[in-house]
């Protein structure tokens, strides 16, 4: 909950907050904001305001998939008369906006980039995205992103924060993105009373508070590491089922694989998402498979994100604790348990109760 | 991703479309009518494409779902008439999985005047030109296929709901039954009789229960049971989520047929699984009752070692007398409200549903059946199902996935509960199963010896569907 960083706070009612993304939509910008369908709360492109469903709580999925879609054609390619011809995909060069996305799920772009960010598809779509955060007024028994440097009000990677105060909110710009979005309205908005970010801030506080998960310093990386070879890991994988629901429900894993779709005469090819907890991940052409046990591929997961990664990236852990994959694991496999398990010793489960 | 590779003409305002049809025929019998009708210069519209493959018991379904992602507006499929096979019997069981298949398809929503089935003999070169005519003409007015992968436009479908809520079962029961799962479980640890037991703990969202692999007799302390044991723990029993060694595993009604099932299909090593049957309460979900248990009455399943319920442990398969009040399956109302719909609503309603599958393949994972050490999905060359997480590949994944449980899947619906994507799986499972009780008498996860329905035929089973 660090000093609020870039231009004027103002407080917004509800309707003017309507007004605003209905202004956004109306200068042609896409809006990417949280809609129920179908009993999932998904982001989805909003036609109009009204379509927003701007309550607490995450979605079902993290936003990373605008960013870094579920499956994209990097080029086509056409058999004519023998001479292969390759067209590029259709650039979209729509400005878009992640409106009322967590502060986690921010954050979960920026390490995201430090893997991305050198595929020039990524590097264009997030130039064009500006993410507009919404402090959380609740956490769910899942949740854990102060255990990893996070903050129910976090800044990283946000462009606007807004907060949730009385019947409406007050919102501020945190970086030159942001301020560009805001700047055409200020002339419309109110400032916010003194203390007005405080008191939202104060809110976020005790949002903070009500995690109950320790954290999980930086520190651990190293010796984190050292756990590779420790039989703990297959006990503690050993109900992991082999899905990916971790992995694709994650807001900052990034593996892939790339396809070729199609015959001899036309096709494309593909770049998917792809997860470290499947066989083929890393089944190599000769048979041979490096984690050929479903243990080792759950236990890739866990280190990479709180070993490997944070010892190459500067201690950050992969990880910013939306508590998604513990929520929608089929077994309940607990990425944060584990992690507080390999490094104290103690079983999953009284690991869990200490932690409240 | 890909460009349909027979690229179907899709304007329907251009006078000159025509149908694409895939006519999969059998080298012995169609393909030598077809070429019967070629010799005597019968004449028969020239939208067929022929495929030939040695038998239709060669046909696998996955060949219609090809075509119909690479452009094909409708799909034929001939084979010799019954009794005539070259090898005997290879129709005989491609006209069980037809009708498996074509069920499938009907129920998903794809317009029925696109598949068609015959058997055509050799010297039937006229019956050959008549049902390309009929075909074609069938597909024709059915239209272009566009809507392969994609909804045509919004379903707003809603499906019924039970009406009456069921009371939650008492507590205290189910502590009893907890307790005794406890002490039962203790024992077989203690006395060797296996090295693990799997059971259910609670997990790390408040209510939630997760799978348990328990070693040690004092750890039995942790095993729960309530209303939220979901997890079918019959998945660990075979393929490569097996446990090794012997093992006593916790199962509900439903997971017992499960058992059942891997036992008729040769992946249960009997000898090394010690069965816990559970009189269970039935499971919720979140504040219901889940569909699969209205129907159910929860008497441990008949293959047990053991039954556990309330007033304690018995050996064997033991009713336990707390027989649950069992109503109609919400599940059939659901389906039954599908199927009034029109065929196009119904696809629409499918295909939405699969949009949002990220082919995170937790249906697989989960599914006690699922057992293969290597799925189709997982196949290159050819790529059966594309990789691509869009409406084609989501379409191709959801079709294979329910195909290939047909008359094996027992309605534990853990597919559909752990879907992060709420696809209602339970109901596309559900359909295939009750057609294959329908036609073949077939009800998986009662028979540990019957064989499965699409390993077996009968000569006269039902081709209402074969012209």
């Amino acid at each position: 909950m660090s000093t609020p960083s870039a231009g004027p706070i103002h407080r917004l009612g509800r309707d003017q907050l309507a007004s605003w993304l209905d202004a956004l939509l109306a200068e042609r910008k896409q809006v990417f904001a949280p809609v129920l369908r179908r009993g999932l709360r998904v982001l989805r492109a909003v036609g109009r305001a009204q379509e927003a469903d701007l309550a607490p709580g995450r979605t079902r999925w993290s936003p990373k998939e605008f960013l870094f879609p579920r499956t994209e054609t990097l080029f086509s390619y056409e058999n004519r008369d023998g001479v292969p011809v390759l067209t590029d995909p259709p650039a979209d060069e729509a400005p878009r906006i992640l409106f009322g996305v967590q502060p986690c799920d921010a954050a979960g772009l920026v390490r995201l980039d430090t893997i991305l960010l050198q595929d020039p598809f990524y590097a264009r779509r997030r130039e064009l995205t500006t993410v507009v955060a919404i402090a959380c007024s609740e956490a769910a028994p899942e949740c854990f992103c102060t255990a990893v440097g996070g903050s129910p009000a976090g800044e990283e990677g946000v462009d606007v924060l807004l907060a949730p105060l009385e019947a409406g909110w007050v919102v501020r710009a945190l970086s030159p993105k942001g301020e560009a979005l805001l700047a055409p309205r200020r002339g419309e908005w109110e400032p916010a009373a003194a203390g007005a970010w405080e008191t939202a801030l104060e809110q976020a506080g005790r949002v903070a508070g009500s995690i109950g998960r320790r954290e999980l310093p930086t520190a651990w990386a190293a010796k984190l590491e050292q756990s590779f070879d420790d039989p703990r890991w297959d006990e503690l994988a050993r109900r992991c089922v082999g899905c990916s629901i971790c992995a694709y429900v994650c807001p900052s894993c990034s593996c892939f694989d790339v396809a070729d779709e199609g015959s001899d005469a036309c096709g494309s090819r593909c770049r998917t998402w792809d997860s470290c907890s499947f066989r083929l991940f890393t089944q190599h052409g000769s048979g041979h498979n490096p984690r050929s046990a479903q243990p080792a591929r759950s236990r890739q997961r866990v280190l990479h994100k709180f070993a490997f990664y944070p010892l190459q990236h500067g201690g950050q852990a992969m990880c910013v604790g939306c508590g998604r994959c513990i929520r929608s694991c089929p077994v309940g496999m607990d990425i944060h348990a584990e992690v507080v398990e390999m490094m104290s010793g103690r079983p999953e489960k009284e690991a869990r109760d200490v932690q409240g | 991703m890909t460009e349909p590779t027979l690229q179907a003409v899709t304007d329907t305002a251009a006078p000159a479309w025509k149908p694409q049809i895939a006519a999969i025929v059998c080298n012995w019998c169609t393909y030598a009518g077809a070429d019967m009708a070629g010799t005597t210069r019968r004449e028969y519209p020239a939208s067929v494409r022929l495929l030939r493959v040695p038998c239709s018991g060669r046909v696998n379904p996955l060949f219609i779902l090809k075509s119909f992602e690479q452009g094909a507006d409708g799909v034929l499929v001939s084979g010799c008439h019954p009794g005539d096979c070259h090898y005997v019997q290879g129709n005989y069981f491609a006209r069980r999985r037809f009708a498996a298949f074509r069920s499938l398809l009907n129920f998903l929503g794809l317009d029925p005047r696109r598949v068609h089935f015959s058997w055509i003999s050799a010297s039937e070169g006229i019956k050959w030109a008549r049902v390309v005519g009929d075909v074609t003409r069938a597909v024709t007015e059915a239209g272009p296929l566009t809507d392969w992968g994609r909804a045509a436009s919004p379903a707003q479908v809603t499906l019924p709901e039970p009406s009456a809520p069921r009371p939650q079962p008492a507590t205290a029961e189910l502590e009893a039954v907890t307790g005794h799962l406890r002490e039962l479980a203790a024992s077989l640890l203690r006395e060797g009789k296996v090295a693990v037991v799997l059971g259910w703990t609670p997990g790390p969202i408040p209510g939630q229960t997760i799978p348990a692999f328990i070693q040690r007799p004092e750890d039995t302390a942790t095993l729960v049971f309530g209303t939220h044991n979901h997890a079918d723990l019959a998945a660990y029993l075979a393929g490569p989520r097996r446990v090794q060694g012997k093992v006593a595993v916790l199962v509900k009604a439903c997971d017992a047929r499960a058992a059942t099932t891997l036992l008729a299909e040769g992946q249960l090593v009997r000898e090394d699984v010690i069965l816990v049957g559970v009189s269970c309460p039935g499971m919720w979900r979140d504040d219901r009752l889940a569909y699969r248990c209205h129907s159910c009455d929860g008497e441990v399943g008949a293959l047990c070692d053991f039954t556990v319920s309330a007033t304690g442990v018995q050996p064997g398969a033991v009713p336990t007398g707390a027989k649950r009040a069992t109503g109609p399956d919400p599940r059939d109302l659901q389906i039954a409200h599908l199927e009034s719909l029109l065929p196009a609503q119904r696809w629409a309603f499918w295909q939405e549903q699969f949009a949002d599958c990220v082919r995170c393949y937790a249906c697989r994972a989960v599914c006690p059946m699922c057992y293969c050490g290597s799925c189709i999905s997982e196949q290159h060359r050819p790529q059966w199902i594309p990789t691509s997480i869009d409406g084609r590949g989501n379409t191709a994944w959801n079709l294979v996935r329910a195909y290939h449980l047909s008359g094996r899947c027992v309605g534990c619906d853990e597919c559909e509960r752990v879907c992060p994507a709420n696809i209602r799986l339970d109901l596309i499972n559900r359909r295939l199963a009750l057609e294959l009780e329908q036609r073949f008498d077939y009800h998986a996860g009662t028979d540990p010896e019957g064989a499965p329905p699409l390993a077996t035929f009968r000569p006269d089973d039902p081709q209402e569907f074969i012209v």
